[in-house]
């Protein structure tokens, strides 16, 4: 330790508490390959060290986006976490690498629409001294126009000298030249019929398949990640999880450890409020349920049989969490294909201020599939595709 | 031995260092024949240092390959041997000497010619003090890490951009290289460290992970590699990353032969000006070096003097005494946490948060009293100068106060 008491002040450095690393460490162990552990490792190590900071100086409102469930899928392919705050984005793209020399970002945190982000942020991780530190950043405009693309692992990879090295340039520009453009438009990507990526998932999902991200085109590839649902299956499969997202099984069995993760639970209802609304059948069973933050309220989106099982009626259901909330005229609940086809009576519509809104769906082939989506979108909204 | 003076001795000479010591001067001969030659053209004599900065610098943009280089480097020789002296003072380290740091810092002139925004009208040396301050200190702390990573280690922790260059840097033509990159890709993906810590003293991949890199770059080679290049066997790809990591370790250190072309002419057309002076006469130099020095680098005008210290001011007493400690004093963050009894990483974090303030008064001055207009690399290259007009003026008010 000759030299580590040298700190270069231009440089964000943070200590990582030895608790986390270990935490980290065994939280990082269920990926597909040891190379997979090894980036969510440091992906988790920078997170968890970065956030906390970010939300003490900064934002407290500051979070992953996606969750961390969501995530976990992202880090079974790709490096790097996005986080929000106040309308911004950034993408932490962590590295051990000893040298400065580039900052490498793949592809999909530029080029895929709603993953763009406005800034990058180099992280250095050394688990072996505990620290990380922020060694400059790009705007998604730099990468853009000033990177080099390289097609072999289809990275933007931008110069060290090129970088910002001093992480309060982003909050002092942003105050003093605000009409700095920080991102730039990207081009639409494929679009996907549902039987295209099942094929995709059947090819992709092989974990002894090593660098799935450059198996096909960049388009097709970054569709089928852009979309939550088919990345959550692609991470599953890779891991060798299946049967995730069967409803159904959710109300036998209880609601997958994976799904409870993105924040569905299942509640037994009470014997008198359903006698009330004499639906015998479903008294039984719990219902499923998901807490959604829409404009700072909370609700809940509700999904239950509408009278037995068997039948394969099922209801989707979004209420006000607040006692005497209402849901406001306007919100839509829509439900889709999996490749986010509309179908007959697919969404209900609040023409007025109403206390739920929902939609009943009839299902007739087996294990047929479904996407929910609510308009205004949801917090951190991801696709999911639920199995009925 | 005297510090340098006129404008020929500055723009052409360079510090001679024997073991540890500065001992003289050398003057470049061809710089000094360019130089007159120069000056002769001109209508009038031009006495002024910023001229000759600006002039050669207007050279340089032109054409990195011309002498102009050398005339700045030489240029910068206290600078540099200023910050190499601080720098060597704060290591508890006898395996580099003052000379090395030097050497190590100096090697980064183009960062610092290719950073500098002479159109701001800050001065050349303060932005290339701050530049090879935490060049060299970065440079010494890279080579500390790689000095305890096994080369299994060492191999994953480098950038591709890296390996690519310290593969170039030993004379590897391109298609040769693209194999061995591509190796070190199916390397990085089937090894990696077991463990959350301890990592460096990652040991050799077991034969079968040599196998398995080996049958993964005989697929991937069909597709990534742009002609048709023949497998590979489990042992070649293992020659090829303990090459790979042993040029990587030599690109770290930069060699002092490639340091002899930095100074224009090589060691030839060189003569001695200074005679070299007895050991005792060291710390004299030391010492005139240094004076020079601070007499020379002020912060850059008075008024931004005046922003500085009236948002210095407006700082809480903590933070201004973290401030104090780490530019006046220059302590290390580590001495500053161990006396103020916190941890480093809240000096740290204190330290950027001051920073930011102080960035923000230093930045709108700029904006609004000398029109400059502001964009990120403009700010960067403020808060780079900024850190340095901190550490002048805690000096100053320093001596100030001796007196």
């Amino acid at each position: 330790m000759t030299v580590a008491p040298m700190i270069e002040s231009s440089h964000l450095w943070l200590e990582i508490p030895q608790t986390e690393q270990q935490k980290a460490w065994e939280e990082s162990q269920s990926f597909s390959t040891a190379n997979r552990c090894w980036s969510a490792y440091l992906n988790r190590l920078s997170l968890n060290t970065f956030l906390p900071w970010l939300q003490l100086e900064y934002a407290s409102d500051a979070k992953t986006s996606p969750n961390l469930a969501g995530l976990r899928s992202i880090w079974e392919v790709v490096n790097g976490v996005a986080i929000t705050f106040q309308g911004m984005r950034l993408v932490l793209i962590p590295s051990d690498a000893i040298d400065l020399s580039e900052l490498r970002v793949p592809q999909e945190w530029v080029d895929i629409p709603t993953w763009t982000a406005d800034y990058y942020l180099a992280i250095q991780v050394n688990p072996d001294e505990d620290w990380m530190r922020v060694w400059g950043y790009a705007t998604h405009a730099q990468l853009k126009n000033q990177a080099n693309y390289d097609p072999s692992d289809r990275s933007y990879c931008l110069d060290g000298e090129n970088l910002i090295a001093d992480l309060n340039v982003l909050w002092v520009a942003r105050l003093l030249c605000p009409k700095d453009v920080s991102r730039i438009e990207v081009t639409p990507l494929a679009k996907l019929s549902s039987t295209q990526a099942k094929n995709l998932l059947e090819r992709l999902g092989n974990p002894e398949l090593l660098f799935p991200r450059l198996e096909v085109p960049f388009t097709i590839w970054g569709a089928l990640l852009e979309h939550g649902g088919w990345r959550q299956r692609l991470c599953e499969l890779r891991q060798g999880i299946r049967k995730q997202w069967s409803v159904p099984d959710w109300l036998h069995s209880g609601v997958s450890d994976i799904a409870k993760a993105t924040g569905w639970g299942s509640i037994q209802m009470r014997r008198n409020y359903i006698g009330a609304r004499s639906v015998e059948a479903a008294s039984i069973l719990p219902k499923i349920v998901k807490e959604l933050t829409i404009d700072k309220q909370r609700y809940q989106l509700c999904i239950q049989p509408r009278d037995k099982i068997e039948d394969r009626i099922w209801r989707f259901e979004l209420r006000n969490l607040n006692p005497n909330g209402m849901v406001p005229s306007g919100f839509k609940l829509k439900l889709f294909t999996e490749d986010l086809k509309s179908f007959s009576g697919n969404q209900a519509t609040a023409k007025t201020s109403v206390e739920r809104l929902y939609v009943d769906v009839a299902f007739t082939d087996p294990e047929e599939a479904l996407v929910w989506e609510i308009e205004p979108l949801p917090e951190n909204f991801e696709r999911e595709i639920l199995i009925f | 031995m005297q510090a340098r003076k006129s404008i020929i001795e500055l723009f052409t000479t360079f510090l001679q260092f024997d073991t540890d010591k500065a001992i003289g001067w050398l003057t470049d001969a061809r710089l000094r024949r360019n130089i007159v030659n120069s000056q002769a053209r001109l209508s009038q004599i031009e006495n002024s240092e910023t001229f000759w900065v600006r002039y050669w610098y207007k050279i340089w943009q032109a054409d990195h390959k011309s002498l102009a280089k050398g005339h700045l480097l030489a240029y910068l020789q206290e600078t540099c041997y200023w910050v190499a002296n601080k720098t060597v003072k704060n290591i508890y380290s006898t395996q580099y000497t003052l000379s090395d740091c030097f050497q190590i810092a100096i090697a980064r002139i183009d960062k610092v010619l290719k950073g500098f925004k002479p159109d701001m009208g800050f001065s050349l040396k303060n932005y290339g003090s701050a530049i090879f301050s935490s060049e060299l200190k970065e440079l010494l702390r890279q080579q500390q890490e790689i000095d305890i990573c096994t080369n299994w280690r060492l191999l994953r922790k480098i950038t591709q951009k890296r390996l690519a260059e310290s593969l170039e840097n030993v004379g590897m033509n391109s298609k040769i290289m693209e194999r061995y990159i591509l190796a070190w890709k199916c390397y990085q993906m089937l090894y990696t460290p077991g463990q959350p810590t301890g990592t460096r003293k990652l040991q050799k991949p077991s034969p079968q992970t040599w196998e398995a890199i080996a049958a993964l770059y005989n697929s991937q080679r069909l597709t990534q590699l742009s002609s048709n290049v023949p497998e590979c066997s489990a042992e070649t790809i293992e020659k090829w990353m303990i090459a790979s990591a042993k040029a990587v370790r030599a690109y770290f250190y930069p060699n002092s032969i490639s340091l002899n072309t930095l100074k224009g002419d090589g060691e030839t057309s060189r003569e001695l000006i200074d005679d070299l002076p007895d050991n005792h006469q060291e710390s004299a130099i030391s010492k005139i070096i240094i004076q020079e020095e601070q007499l020379q680098r002020q912060i850059e005008r008075d008024r931004i003097k005046g922003v500085l210290v009236a948002a210095l001011e407006e700082l809480d007493r903590e933070s201004r005494k973290i401030i104090q400690l780490y530019y006046g004093d220059e302590l290390s963050q580590q001495q500053i946490a161990k006396q103020l009894g916190v941890k480093q990483y809240n000096i740290s974090r204190r330290l950027t948060k001051v920073r930011e303030a102080l960035l923000l008064k230093l930045a709108t001055y700029c904006k609004e009293s000398l029109h400059i207009s502001l964009n990120p690399p403009v700010l960067d290259y403020i808060s780079t100068l900024m850190k340095e007009w901190l550490k002048l003026k805690f000096n100053h008010s320093n001596s100030e106060m001796e007196k």
